[in-house]
């Protein structure tokens, strides 16, 4: 499928013009009540923690809360939980708050097009992150409000970055330039280590700098254009630019600028570190609360020295709390997560109709399929085990019929409870797994879960009494249920 | 003080930052060399007091070669 761009509603191509960076994007959430400021003093920890996770409680309707007064951190501003609800999500989308997750996914698979960038190009003199520059006497302390995000991690991280990178070996080709979220841990005022799974793009890049010894560059862009961080966590292939998806998926252009290290940036970023890898330098990492709700353990991770940092005047560090979920993690790249999952299973197989990997990053994902003939569900399973981002995550799969909806737990148990045999569980042993997954058998391999919830299908024997009973849906049903909520607050305003 | 994660001595630990306002230090962080851990002297003692801390969550910086590579060095050290 080719276009030129998505096609969006009317209050769609509002919010994506209006929407250029953070900043716009945080006053569309606050005059939605999507975000707020942080009326009282803050200690960075523990108050910081305690607050984020009390507003994630509410991964519907939570909001972003802005600090901007911490101890110790004068004049400092930070956010957090700017993705943390499907509300704020769906504003970003121009739907209204509390639209159902199911709408959402089916509005993000609708804009899932062609990988043409929207690109407009902003000359660095006239770009925003330009605005301050440190070359010299580089503190990431002096600069940013660092605090400990779980008690117990190994120290102050950067979680919600979008790191720009180009292959060493095709430091020209602007489709293989990676963007990606990696976990930052400050290593000193001008030093970190970044984590990459080794299978992703990061992980590669540092690889062939280090086999041909030559200079790895990257960008660490903070508090960005809200569809950066959503897509720039997107597994897309590795020949396929997270910027142009990002201006898809928006509809809408992205201002790009370059850093002083030569990669594209965002011109509107509140801030962006640039940074070297030190080749073949290694220091220890971790432990950090990370998306499986459990703290991955200490390892020798790549090091990185910063070699300049641009920023906005005043510049909001925009952070995320992530731990046991719910967390803004799963809200932030749960949708960005189905999307592809549900286009790339869609090329081989278009019954497929639905697909819900909101569970910590896909490590649980549930799949909703026109059922052609007894096993075709299992075939799909295999094939979404073989998608990018099924290589390594997707762990447990429950494959459903057309007429589930896998968004729906509720729905997805009755097809459990009323179309599962227990021969129809699959358990693929010593698979790629994620290595912070804790149910692994060994850090990065374990075993693959398929349950084939599906409905019996010839030539398969099917039970004497599977007459199913066909209960009124569709839109009209959908508008009904909305029409009684509205019924229940009014009669709830009396 | 010592690291509040694998025990060294001061002389193994950095000053990176102190807090201020006006002329007030409302605290300080550290570095530990030798484990890398970065702290807040303001922090809650399940944090940052070693005694406190469990097991699993201490650090052995003399034996490296507990910790396993993200992405081993090309040049094999």
């Amino acid at each position: 499928m080719d276009m030129e761009t998505v096609t969006l509603s009317a209050e769609a191509r509002a919010v994506a013009e209006r929407i250029r960076n953070l900043r716009d994007y945080l006053e569309l959430l606050a005059e939605h009540g999507q975000c707020i400021t942080w009326p009282e003093t803050v200690l960075p920890e523990p108050d910081i923690r305690k607050v984020v996770v009390a507003a994630g409680r509410d991964a519907m309707a939570g909001p972003a809360i802005v600090f901007d007064n911490i101890r110790g951190y004068p004049g400092k501003r930070l956010v957090i939980g700017v993705h943390g609800s499907f509300s704020n999500i769906a504003l970003l989308l121009g739907k209204p708050k509390g639209t159902s997750i199911k709408e959402l996914f089916y509005e993000l698979a609708g804009r899932w097009g062609s990988d043409k960038p929207l690109i407009n190009r902003v000359k660095p003199d006239d770009a925003p992150v330009h605005e301050n520059r440190v070359e010299a006497d580089i503190n990431l302390y002096d600069m940013l409000p660092l605090y400990r995000i779980n008690a117990l991690d190994g120290g102050f991280y950067i979680a919600k970055a979008n790191i720009v990178s180009r292959d060493p070996r095709d430091p020209d080709n602007f489709a293989k330039q990676n963007v990606g979220i990696y976990r930052i841990q400050v290593q000193g005022p001008d030093k970190f280590t970044l984590l990459s799974v080794p299978s992703h793009d990061m992980a590669q890049q540092i690889r062939m700098a280090e086999q041909d010894d030559v200079p790895l560059k990257i960008a660490v862009m903070l508090g960005n254009h809200p569809a950066m961080a959503m897509f720039a966590a997107t597994p897309v292939n590795y020949d396929e630019s997270e910027f142009a998806y990002a201006s898809q998926m928006m509809g809408s252009p992205i201002d790009l600028t370059q850093s002083g290290n030569g990669l594209d940036v965002l011109a509107g970023a509140e801030m962006v570190i640039e940074a070297e890898l030190l080749n073949n330098k290694r220091c220890l990492e971790g432990p950090f609360g990370e998306f499986p709700g459990s703290y991955s353990g200490i390892r020798h991770v790549p090091l990185f020295r910063v070699t300049a940092v641009s920023h906005r005047t005043d510049p909001i560090f925009e952070s995320i709390y992530i731990g046991k979920g719910w967390t803004e993690h799963d809200t932030l790249i749960g949708l960005s997560t189905c999307a592809p999952i549900y286009a790339q299973l869609k090329e081989n197989f278009p019954e497929v109709v639905a697909v819900n990997a909101l569970y910590q990053h896909g490590l649980t994902g549930i799949i909703s399929v026109k059922n052609r003939f007894a096993g075709f569900a299992k075939s799909v399973a295999m094939r979404a085990l073989g998608t990018p981002h099924g290589l390594m995550y997707l762990k447990n799969l429950i494959m459903v019929d057309d007429d589930v909806d896998p968004f729906d737990l509720n729905q997805v148990m009755w097809a459990l409870s009323t179309r599962t045999r227990a021969s129809d569980i699959i358990v693929i042993p010593n698979m790629p797994m994620v290595i912070i997954d804790p149910a692994a058998e060994i850090p990065g391999k374990g075993h693959r879960l398929i349950i084939d919830a599906t409905s019996f299908m010839p030539p398969d024997p099917i039970g004497g009494d599977a007459k199913i009973v066909s209960p009124p849906t569709g839109p009209e049903i959908d508008d009904l249920a909305k029409y009684i909520l509205r019924l229940q607050k009014e009669a709830e305003g009396r | 003080m010592n690291c509040p994660r694998c025990n060294s001595a001061q002389e193994h630990l950095r000053t990176e930052y102190q807090g201020r306002e006006g002329d007030e230090l409302v605290w300080t962080v550290f570095y530990c060399r030798r484990c890398s851990f970065t702290w807040r002297d303001s922090e809650p003692a399940e944090s940052i007091d070693y005694a406190e801390r469990e097991a699993w969550f201490r650090a052995d910086p003399d034996h490296p070669e507990k910790y396993k590579h993200n992405i081993p060095p090309a040049d094999g050290n």
